[in-house]
């Protein structure tokens, strides 16, 4: 890529506030401290750095609807814009994580789930825990909670999901808070009783499928069955439930998450092909994170991020082209940014945000009541480091666990105006660390980013998707303004 | 006492017959602030001990506690230790010239979180102590404010 | 017999008084004022020993050293 070298003509009266970035052979992308952004030219970005800008011409139009201009800088604007993208901050956790056992029938490659064998019943949540986690999460200052649980596998435990749904349920009554549960599970042990109850009582699904059969089965491994046949069987069964339900599929349909392992690499056409084969509307490709098995296993399914990056962008090609195509699908790794990018809101996904949410978005509660920033935080203690322990349930109140020093602590370290990197960075407006991620890999929570993994990733993808918005085709721009226009799941909200 | 490839010896050396890296900082560029915040990282697999040679001069002396390839891994410590000392150099520069934003970002994030306090929370909140600056007595009773002192100071 | 020096302006000395503590038991420590040094000398069964616990009491005097900056 070539540079181009401005260092004796800088004008600074005419710009206002800009971070820039050279995002490919003749484009520079710039970005306000409010995240409004344009793509420049060579001779255009030299004009406006060198002030040369022909006054009330194009380009000046494009800059000063962006705000990019110190003569027109419309500072109301911009403190509105920041405000909005930081209405995050207002209130607390929205997402609560009950682990309601450890116990698991599935043994899974890179599982940071820290996972026990299905005899370990000594793993599950009593339902006195169960109870005072939901109290626990009600305290919440936000007005909507989400209750996801999670594992091991939830459904071996399903009558603890069951009474977790009724108790929240009453309790939600008086609250008036909007209340959603999902949970994530294997889907391996479902039964039609099962899913009659999780249909009824409007609980979101969400798995795991790692693409084609032979990928998924040799990562995900159930003694005796295939994990793939298992899964698939059950997401088809309940995509159709949906539609016999009268909810219409392009919104309500399983939620099938990637994680995106060595062996997947060489495939992306075919798992995105998997994926719209099985009705699962929604991609999310995930690169493997260091918790847990992942860790141990890093020989076998690790591998450097530039050659995840070429997986993604091959991927979201294809997604695009099926778009193009009429086939409704989305990538949301894409949509999380692009809201921001292109909408001004922020999604509040926990880890791409600025602070991030362990601790003030989300909580983890462990079978045994203890609870955590988040669920990785939970991992690492059940590895034998309890940093991101808050308290308990059982003895903790609620301010004294969302006002804990490490929390703070994570807000502070995940703040990207005081990251080296990210305080400079031309992505600072819409993206996020994940302080657990940082300690795992680099050993503090604050981390170095130009050695980060997720940095890399983050920055990969938002190269990516700008580059698509500036080569501007048609059929591209059309799928990201479906990705970020919201159609509010109505159907999965509790209100008393 | 060796060098390490790619570092010139008055900067960093190492010490193989003891199994340690020395690492000598112009203390005008990392301030102590950040020389414990990076050499804090490494205290789980390290031992480390600071020192000041002389004025202007800050020396760290680290030692990988488990060790294979003695050259290798004290030049991979050095290089790591090295990349750290600058991203705390950094991050303590960007917390000053941030602080006022990053503190009421976080108080606000803390505050949206916690929300005020419940009944048992304030029953639990130790109200004797001062909480507050008084320059004009107005939590003050009329008692402690207007008592007439006698010839000894004392209260009548 | 080994020494570890801690630089006043780096150490808070009740660092190393506790550092000094947690250790005593484990090797014969003794206390040496300088101008710009907290010396420890510590004695032990073997040089290995002694090297072990010089470094472990060293940085267990840096971490509280450094927890405690803000208190």
């Amino acid at each position: 890529m070539q540079l181009i070298d401005l260092r004796n003509d800088l004008d600074r009266s005419l710009p206002a506030f800009f971070r820039h970035r050279r995002i490919g052979d003749g484009r520079t992308l710039l970005t306000s401290a409010e995240g409004n952004w344009v793509v420049l030219d060579d001779a255009e970005f030299r004009a406006f750095a060198t002030g040369a800008v022909e006054r009330d011409g194009a380009l000046w139009r494009r800059l000063d609807e962006g705000n990019f201009l110190r003569e027109t800088w419309d500072e109301a604007a911009a403190r509105e814009a920041i405000a909005a993208r930081k209405r995050f901050l207002g209130y607390g956790p929205n997402l609560h994580v009950m682990v309601v056992t450890l116990r698991c029938n599935e043994t899974c490659v890179y599982c940071h789930a820290s996972r026990a064998d299905m005899d370990a019943t000594h793993t599950d949540m009593t339902p006195e825990i169960a109870e005072k986690s939901v109290d626990l999460a009600f305290q919440s200052t936000s007005p909507g909670i989400t209750i996801e649980f999670q594992g091991g596998e939830p459904l071996v435990r399903f009558d603890l999901v069951k009474h977790i749904v009724e108790y929240a349920r009453a309790k939600n009554e008086t609250a008036g808070k909007t209340l959603e549960f999902t949970m994530v599970t294997n889907l391996s042990l479902m039964t039609d009783e099962k899913l009659e109850y999780l249909l009824d009582h409007r609980v979101q699904i969400c798995t795991s499928i790692d693409g084609p059969k032979e990928v998924h089965d040799k990562q995900r491994k159930l003694p005796m069955l295939s994990s793939y046949d298992a899964a698939t069987e059950w997401i088809k069964t309940i995509n159709q439930a949906y539609v016999d339900r009268g909810l219409d599929p392009a919104l309500y349909h399983v939620e099938a998450l990637l994680t995106t392992t060595k062996a997947a690499l060489a495939r992306p056409e075919e798992i995105v092909d998997t994926y719209l084969e099985l009705g699962c509307r929604a991609l999310f490709l995930r690169p493997l994170d260091p918790f847990g098995f992942a860790g141990k296993t890093a020989k076998v399914v690790e591998y450097p991020r530039r050659e995840y990056l070429d997986f993604y962008r091959r991927a979201t090609d294809y997604v695009l082209e099926l778009n193009r195509q009429g086939e409704q699908m989305i990538e949301r790794y894409a949509a999380i940014f692009l809201m921001k990018i292109l909408k001004g809101e922020d999604p509040n996904f926990l880890d791409i945000r600025s602070p991030a949410g362990a601790g003030i978005g989300q909580l983890a509660y462990s079978y045994d009541g203890q609870v955590y920033t988040c669920d990785e935080g939970r991992m690492l203690a059940a590895q034998g480091d309890d940093t991101f322990r808050l308290g308990s349930v059982q003895e903790s109140r609620y301010r004294d666990i969302v006002g804990h020093p490490t929390v703070r602590a994570m807000v502070i370290a995940s703040n990207l105006d005081s990251q080296p990197d990210c305080v400079d960075c031309t992505y600072n407006p819409y993206c996020g660390i994940q302080t657990t991620h940082n300690y795992k890999t680099q050993g503090s929570i604050f981390g170095r980013m130009r050695e980060s993994n997720i940095c890399a990733v983050h920055k990969g993808i938002q190269d990516y998707l700008f580059n698509k918005l500036a080569d501007g085709e048609p059929h591209v721009l059309e799928a990201f303004d479906r990705w970020t226009t919201v159609r509010s799941r109505e159907h999965f909200l509790h209100r008393p | 006492m060796s060098s390490i490839e790619g570092i010139p010896e008055d900067l960093a050396r190492v010490d193989l017959a003891d199994k340690r890296a020395i690492l000598d900082l112009d203390a005008s560029l990392y301030p102590v602030e950040a020389v414990y915040s990076a050499t804090y990282v490494f205290i789980d697999r390290c031992y480390v001990l600071l020192d000041r040679p002389e004025a202007g001069t800050l020396r760290i002396v680290i030692t990988p506690k488990q060790l294979d390839d003695a050259e290798s891994q004290l030049r991979d410590v050095v290089g790591e230790l090295a990349n750290e000392l600058v991203s705390a150099a950094w991050r303590h520069q960007i917390t000053q010239e941030n602080r006022a934003k990053i503190e009421s970002v976080t108080m606000q994030a803390i505050s949206g979180a916690m929300g005020p306090p419940t009944l048992d929370d304030l029953e639990d909140f130790d109200f004797t102590d001062e909480a507050f600056e008084d320059p004009l007595g107005i939590a003050m009773s009329w008692e402690e404010k207007y008592a007439k002192k006698t010839e000894d100071g004392e209260e009548e | 017999m080994r020494e570890v020096r801690f630089h006043r302006a780096l150490y808070r000395g009740e660092s190393v008084d506790e550092a000094m503590k947690v250790y005593a038991r484990f090797a014969k420590l003794t206390p040496v004022e300088e101008d710009d040094h907290w010396v420890v000398r510590v004695e032990g069964s073997s040089e290995a020993g002694e090297r072990r616990i010089a470094d472990e009491m060293a940085n267990y005097a840096l971490g509280l050293t450094i927890q405690r900056r803000t208190e």
